[in-house]
């Protein structure tokens, strides 16, 4: 699909999930360049978070392959997905509230780090040097998306774009080269929103690939590359945004064929 | 007035021990989600090497300690291998049965081995009384408090400064999110269930000395107070279990002193009933689940 482009980073190639008699994803192909923003667009419901969770490892499959750079990751865990290099955030805020913002980053370190249990017992100076080192990608990337001064505050002190920020920072921490953002802006003011986008395209200059989901419609035109659009579990276009602009089947989708 | 000071310290002696038991089973339940009924059979069996040990090899109160915490250790970590890992995905009800049985099995195994009264533990540790105006405390006591306030430090040094202690608050939290970072959640569940073994033990150890007794059955209570201690600080905080643990050895101290030493044991009830009654969450909150 990409030929002569970048190499593909990610390829869905007919991902289906059930829910019981739900169809959420349907025979869902697509492929992300590397270094490319890909937006997922949809109406709710449209089976786009699900899809994240099946690329992600938090769901399997009920059909169909996951390719993360030419690998086959599907039905793999979470862990070891992260661990390849693919990290997210999710769109329902998913921090630990009892650890305070820079513990929250190092927690994302485990999958970088090897020292064992004896490295903690017998070693103090190990554990007490490896947990330097996870302290300082924390601050780094804490600092990178811009809340390098929150760190001692705890998650729920902090303001709702700010929270997400902390998500994006705890991805950045386990050293992906995808990234898959799941409504990034959503309760966001648009200063807040305009910001984020400017986040988005930092990424892309640091060599991440992203893979967006997105409901704000000034965000996904202005820092996609590419748009799949997905309603009712299928997708039903795909293209550049000046395309889906365009596209017939999808303004239908949003506007509703009665119109 | 010196009668008050003398009973809140002996009090927070005895506490001291009380928040070392606790916060095991606290960090156990709060990481693993398992109430392990069979923690305080592991202190007890603790008590059981420590003497043990004394008659048989050395009066050395440090060597006795470190073998007999070993001891709670090893057994710690075959209850989490043979009993809590293959129910780790069970019901909440199923591991607190499995490990029910277990403690039964412990307390009768013991009495079998032991019989059914209690043993005169030797006293390993100089009994010097040391004379403050009209208070008065034994170096024994001494000495028990300051190992038990050194493994209450240690063990909140680890969970709040340690990479292992981060894994376990995360786990403790969310074990999906902290397993979908790397986490490796039976890892942390084993080490805690280790830890928290290792801390009764020595607790047990000191207590042992410090009544001059062993007995089967010296879980029931040490148990049933530790649920107490976790309930009424909410599990959330460590810290706030260790110091709950502190206030009821004064409370009952206390209570044996100005009411009646009948009602001891039934403080730290009283003191739950109040508590859950007002704070569902215990006092200083607790992870949601």
């Amino acid at each position: 699909m990409a030929a002569g482009d970048a190499p593909a980073m990610l390829v869905a190639d007919g991902v289906s999930r059930r829910f019981g008699g739900l169809q959420a994803l349907a025979d869902v192909s697509f492929t992300v360049a590397q270094g490319a923003v890909t937006a997922i667009i949809g109406p709710n419901g449209a089976g786009k978070t699900t899809l994240f969770n099946v690329v992600s490892g938090i769901l399997k499959p009920s059909g169909g392959r996951v390719l993360f750079e030419g690998t086959d990751v599907t039905g793999w865990p979470p862990q070891r997905i992260v661990a390849l290099g693919a990290a997210r955030t999710f769109q329902n805020i998913q921090l630990f509230r009892s650890l305070n913002v820079v513990e929250n980053v190092m927690v994302a370190r485990y999958c970088r780090s090897r020292s064992g249990v004896l490295d903690a017992i017998f070693g103090l100076r190990q554990d007490r040097e490896d947990r330097r080192r996870m302290l300082e990608v924390a601050d780094h990337w804490l600092g990178w998306v811009g809340i390098g001064d929150k760190s001692a505050l705890m998650p729920s002190e902090l303001p709702y774009g700010d929270q997400r920020r902390l998500e994006i920072a705890r991805a950045l921490a386990t050293e992906p080269r995808l990234i898959m953002l799941d409504e990034p802006t959503a309760g966001m003011t648009a200063v807040e929103a305009q910001e984020l986008m400017a986040l988005v395209r930092r990424l892309t200059e640091i060599g991440k690939t992203i893979l967006l989901i997105e409901h704000n419609m000034n965000v996904v035109m202005a820092v996609s590359d590419r748009i799949i659009v997905l309603n009712f579990g299928e997708k039903i276009a795909e293209g550049t945004p000046e395309e889906i602009r365009a596209h017939p089947q999808v303004i239908e989708a949003y506007l509703g064929s009665e119109a | 007035m010196e009668q008050l000071i003398q009973h809140v310290i002996n009090g927070a002696m005895v506490g001291s021990t009380y928040a070392v038991v606790a916060v095991g089973f606290a960090l156990t339940f709060s990481v693993l989600r398992v109430i392990n009924v069979a923690h305080p059979e592991v202190f007890m069996l603790a008590m059981f090497t420590g003497l043990v040990v004394v008659q048989a090899l050395t009066q050395n109160f440090l060597i006795v300690l470190v073998i007999a915490a070993t001891a709670a250790l090893v057994a710690g970590l075959a209850i989490e291998r043979a009993v809590l890992r293959p129910l780790r995905r069970a019901d909440l009800l199923m591991p607190m049965i499995a490990t029910a049985g277990v403690s039964v099995f412990l307390q009768y195994g013991v009495q079998g081995v032991a019989g059914p009264d209690e043993l005169r533990f030797p006293r390993i540790l100089p009994f010097a009384p040391l004379e403050v105006g009209a208070i008065t405390v034994t170096s024994l006591q001494l000495i028990t408090f300051g190992i038990a306030v050194l493994i209450l430090l240690a063990c909140s040094f680890y969970v709040r400064r340690t990479r292992w202690g981060l894994a376990a608050r995360a786990v403790a939290e969310r074990p999906d999110i902290a397993a979908t970072f790397g986490v490796n959640v039976s890892r942390v569940a084993q080490i805690t269930v280790g830890l928290s073994s290792f801390m009764a033990g020595a607790a047990g150890v000191g207590i042992a000395v410090l009544y001059g007794s062993a007995w089967s059955f010296v879980g029931l209570l040490y148990g049933l107070k530790s649920w107490v201690c976790m309930l009424v600080a909410g599990n959330r905080h460590i810290e706030a279990v260790m110091l709950v643990g502190i206030m009821l050895g004064i409370l009952e101290a206390l209570t044996t002193a100005y009411v009646s030493s009948s009602f001891r044991d039934a403080v730290a009830f009283v003191v739950l009933i109040v508590v859950l009654y007002k704070r569902p969450d215990g006092l200083f909150g607790s992870y949601s689940y």
